[in-house]
This record gives C-alpha cells, sequence and structure tokens, in this order.
C-alpha cells in the first residue's frame, strides 16, 4: 500500500522546464462574469441612453485593469425592453470586449429579464468554464417600473444558485427609478445607488461595476486577521457586505453636481 | 495487474500564507483491485485540523475497501448483482472509520490554546469536533470485471477507456456552483455521497482529483484530454510521474492557486495493447482543439 501523500513535492522538482507531453496543455486564470442588465425602453431614450454608452466605453478598460492581475473577466450584457437581448452569444473576455452602443424603445420587461439571465447563469449555458472560480457579479441598471410581472421573474432568478452567492448591485435612474425594487434585486438597499443627473451616472457606474468587479474576483478562500482561510459562505455574504459598505463610502464622496435628469436634461 | 500513482501539491496561495497543504492523496494497485483516493480538507477557520482530517478520510477508505475485499471471489461475484446497495455500504463505513479515528485524534490530541485563540468561548463551544477535521474525499476502485467510485464534495472522477474515449464520472451538480461543499464531517453524510459504477466496458486508467485541478482548465473537454495525454504515457509511469507532479505545481501557481491532488490507477497491459488507439485519439482531440480555436476567432 502507497503512503498517503501529504505535499510531497519536493523543491528540486519545480523548475518548470516544460520537456513533457503536458507542457502543452494551457492553464486557465481564475475567471469571473460580469453580467450587466440594462433597461432600454423608451423611457431610456436621449441623453440617459446616450450618458450610459459613452460611460460604458469608458468603464471597459478600467474594469480591463482590474482582470489584469491573476483572473480572466468576462462581460455579458443583457438588455431589456419589450424583448430581452444578449449583446453577444455568449460571455466576451474583457481583453476582447468591444461595446455595442444601445438604443432604447418598448417597454420596460424586467421580469423576463430575470428569467433569462437565471437560464443562462448554468454551468450548461454562460457559466461553463471550469475555472470559474468566482461566483458571477450581476449590475442592473433601469430608469422605470417594470412592465410585466417582475416579481415572477425574480423568484426564479432568486432560486438559482449562482445569483444566491453572486455579488448585486443596482442603480436606478432618475426619479421614476424605485429603488425598494432593486433592493429586492439585490437582497439589500446598501447595493442600490441611484443617478438623477448625466454626471452622477457616470460615477455611479463606474462605482459599482469597478467596485464589484474588484471585490466579486479576490480569492474564494480569502483570509481574515487571523490568516486562517474563511468558509466559503461566509466569504459570499462578506463579498456582499463589503460591496454594500464600498458603495456607499465612495457614493457619500461622490460630489458631482445635483441636477436632475428629469428636469436638467 | 493494476498499478498506481497519487501525489498532492501545495497550493500556491497556501505557500505564501504558510498554511499547510490540506489535501492528501493515496494509491492501493493489488492483485484483484485497486483504489485511487483524494481528500480536499476545507481549510477554513472552523476546520482548523481539516490537514488531518483528509489524512484520515484518505486512510478510512484504504481500509474500508481493504475489509469489503477481505474474500476476492465472493466480492467480484455479489457486487455487480447489488453494486448500489454494497456501495452504500462501503460509504458508511468509511464515514463510520473516520468519525472513529478522528474521536480518537482528538483524544489523544486535546485542542490547544492557539487553536482556541481565534474564537470566542461561545463561538468555539458552538463548533462540533468532527467539524474540526471537515474534508471532501473522491475515490475509485477498479476490480477484474467492472469499477465504481464516490464523491462526498466537490472534486472529479475521470475514466479513459478501451476505445481511447474518456469521460466524468460524476456529473457536476449545479445546486453547488461555486464550491459549497458537502463534507465527510455534516451530520447526514452518508446521504451526500454521488457515485458511479461501470460493469460493461473496461477501463484503460481512472483517476480522482481534487477541485484545484479541474478549475485550471478552460473547458471541460482540455480537462478530459489532459488524463488521455497521461494515460499514454503510462506505460512509462516511473519517468513520467516526476513531469506530472512539476505540472500539477504548475497549474496551481498559474491557474487557482489551490492545493491539488490527482490519484490514478490504471491497466498498464491493456494500456499498452490500446496505445495506438489512445494516441489517435490524443491527436483527433488536439485537431479538434485548433478547429476550436479557428472558429472562435
Amino acid at each position: 500500500m502507497s503512503n498517503i501523500n501529504e505535499n510531497t513535492v519536493p523543491d528540486s522538482l519545480l523548475d518548470f522546464d516544460d520537456d513533457d507531453p503536458l507542457g502543452a496543455t494551457s492553464v486557465s486564470k481564475k475567471s469571473l462574469v460580469i453580467f450587466f442588465m440594462i433597461d432600454t425602453s423608451a423611457s431610456m431614450r436621449g441623453k440617459k441612453m446616450g450618458e450610459l454608452n459613452t460611460v460604458m466605453e469608458e468603464l471597459i478598460p478600467e474594469i480591463r485593469r482590474v482582470g489584469e492581475a491573476d483572473t480572466d473577466v468576462k462581460i455579458a450584457v443583457l438588455t431589456f425592453s419589450t424583448d430581452v437581448k444578449w449583446m453577444y452569444s455568449t460571455p466576451i473576455s474583457i481583453e476582447e470586449f468591444e461595446w455595442a452602443r444601445l438604443e432604447a424603445s418598448g417597454v420596460t420587461s424586467m421580469g423576463a429579464a430575470f428569467e433569462e439571465i437565471s437560464s443562462r447563469m448554468s454551468r450548461n449555458s454562460f457559466l461553463n468554464s471550469p475555472s470559474l472560480s468566482f461566483a458571477p457579479v450581476i449590475f442592473l441598471m433601469t430608469d422605470g417600473y417594470p412592465s410585466d410581472d417582475y416579481k415572477k421573474g425574480l423568484k426564479s432568478l432568486k432560486s438559482n444558485s449562482w445569483y444566491k452567492f453572486g455579488l448585486k448591485a443596482a442603480l436606478g435612474i432618475g426619479n421614476e427609478a424605485n429603488d425598494d425594487m432593486l433592493a429586492e434585486f439585490t437582497g439589500s438597499p446598501d447595493t442600490v445607488v441611484h443617478a438623477y443627473t448625466g454626471s452622477q451616472l457616470a460615477q455611479m457606474i463606474k462605482i459599482v461595476a469597478v467596485t464589484a468587479s474588484q471585490i466579486g474576483s479576490k480569492s474564494m478562500t480569502l483570509s481574515d486577521e487571523s490568516s486562517k482561510e474563511l468558509h466559503e459562505e461566509d466569504v459570499f455574504a462578506a463579498k456582499q457586505k463589503l460591496l454594500g459598505q464600498q458603495i456607499q463610502e465612495l457614493v457619500s464622496q461622490d460630489d458631482t453636481s445635483n441636477v436632475s435628469f428629469d428636469t436638467g436634461w | 495487474m493494476f498499478s498506481g500513482f497519487s501525489s498532492s501539491v501545495k497550493g500556491a496561495s497556501h505557500e505564501i500564507k504558510n498554511i499547510v497543504c490540506q489535501d492528501s492523496s493515496a494509491h492501493f494497485a493489488g492483485e484483484n483491485y485497486a483504489v485511487a483516493v483524494v481528500a480536499d480538507g476545507h481549510g477554513s477557520k472552523k476546520h482548523f485540523r481539516s490537514n488531518i482530517g483528509s489524512k484520515i478520510a484518505v486512510e478510512s477508505t484504504l481500509a474500508t475497501i481493504e475489509k469489503f475485499y477481505e474474500n476476492p471471489e465472493e466480492f467480484d461475484s455479489n457486487f455487480p448483482k447489488n453494486h448500489d446497495m454494497v456501495i452504500r455500504n462501503i460509504q458508511k463505513q468509511i464515514i463510520s472509520r473516520w468519525n472513529v479515528s478522528v474521536a480518537e485524534h482528538f483524544r489523544n490530541n486535546p485542542v490547544t490554546s492557539q487553536e482556541k485563540a481565534d474564537f470566542t468561548k461561545e463561538e468555539f463551544a458552538k463548533i462540533p469536533v468532527e467539524s474540526y477535521y471537515g474534508t471532501t474525499l473522491v475515490a475509485v476502485v477498479a476490480c477484474k470485471e467492472f469499477s465504481f467510485g464516490f464523491q462526498i464534495g466537490d472534486g472529479s472522477l475521470v475514466g479513459v477507456f478501451e476505445d481511447g474515449s474518456t469521460a466524468l464520472l460524476i456529473d457536476y451538480e449545479e445546486s453547488n456552483p461555486a464550491n459549497i461543499t458537502a463534507s465527510i464531517c455534516n451530520a447526514n453524510a452518508a446521504s451526500m455521497f454521488d457515485s458511479f459504477y461501470i460493469g460493461d466496458k473496461k477501463v484503460l486508467a481512472l483517476y480522482v482529483s481534487t477541485d484545484g485541478l479541474y478549475t485550471s482548465f478552460g473547458s471541460d473537454d482540455d480537462f478530459l484530454d489532459y488524463h488521455a495525454i497521461i494515460t499514454s504515457q503510462l506505460s512509462e509511469a516511473e519517468a513520467f510521474e516526476s513531469a506530472v507532479v512539476k505540472n500539477l505545481k504548475k497549474r496551481s501557481n498559474y491557474g487557482t492557486q489551490d492545493d491539488i491532488s490527482l490519484s490514478c490507477i490504471f491497466d498498464k497491459e491493456l494500456i499498452n495493447s490500446r496505445l495506438g488507439v489512445l494516441k489517435q485519439k490524443i491527436k483527433e482531440n488536439k485537431q479538434r482543439q485548433i478547429s476550436g480555436k479557428v472558429k472562435q476567432n
């Protein structure tokens, strides 16, 4: 009977000369998928959508920097108006991602969007990579109230385990967006922010997306002060809490002008 | 005639934080049967002895299979008729042995003040003793006419068959997406095992690994191809083993930085007789990878 192996590798074996058949097998970095759920209904038409397109184009290089270290960040964008549509048919690596400018029209089928994202957050669909070490980030942006039965869609989404362990954040745009409803989606008011102006919109999207990407891509085996690893369940809860704290901290520092979307645009 | 190898490498993140390797692995290759087993200690705060728990899990598995195989003829003849029931009994016996050994270790090694230091008195009182030792367990057994395996918690089981094909032997659990692991220390551990049985085809090799290996791959196909390549080299297993170990370390360093364990049992004669088929399959896999990349681009 063989001995039980406990970390049996001597240091002399660790020079990577790669002169073996396994040298050609690629190693994947840890990966994270960021889902953006974006309201493209008619009420978003005009400056809101124009600003959102501009911010998202600027945001991609910023998120790219988050992923440079040791995480492969992938982006999936779901838009919802009368219909729900994916910007691309599969999550795209941030290195290759290009923002396709969005246009606004139709009603706000948010419930249908919740159902669609739930069906894609599966090992058999968008989350099929073994290297997917991190639960996804899901960032919802909307300026109004759903025109369909969002509670039914949200119930379906909440039964998805990836949603349960994912980082959720939401941005309400303008006066009509309902922060209580958005908190139902994120599970906490701390991870809901609101933008009433164009400059706030830019700030909030960047704050939420960059902070969520940074926290989302932290190692699953986060250490606590005692340098022991935390249990995964504790890590998920700690990450969501940290996201809320950091968002609120950054939002309170934000000094952008307070001219309302609905009056000033 | 079966052969085997097994190895555990310490994760890069554990090196940095000076945390001990939580994985254990082992194999046994005898005349009538062979076993490959790995265990991944949870390593988190309340599982502060999980490196010992994973070692005990591996030992308990080898000892339990040995006990069940006391009479090889009888086992080989009865097992195929009642495989589900026997596998369940094996799992229960492993849990029982693990609990007995854990209790003994705890008796002989009372909790130190240093181990308690990270908890308040109330927090510590709430942790069951067996949780100190929490671990996953993944095992495969190859017999002359059949093979079987089981797992509790995350980890992978891969079979390489005589036609050169490869397969994940237990499906990914969608309800457990982010590696929230089931554990041998759970009160209802016996109900948390998944298992497989193969009675209708010959295996060239069977592998078990902890999740640090699987998560270092970009796709299931790449992961399975990796096992096909290793199998094609097993006719020179002794020489190839150090290359596998080196590769595991590289995968930890450049991948998820987790501990990685891989344990394998194989039929060297059968591999030698099917080497041509295996190499052809590897060539086809490579072609598939190249055409997949071209399609993506």
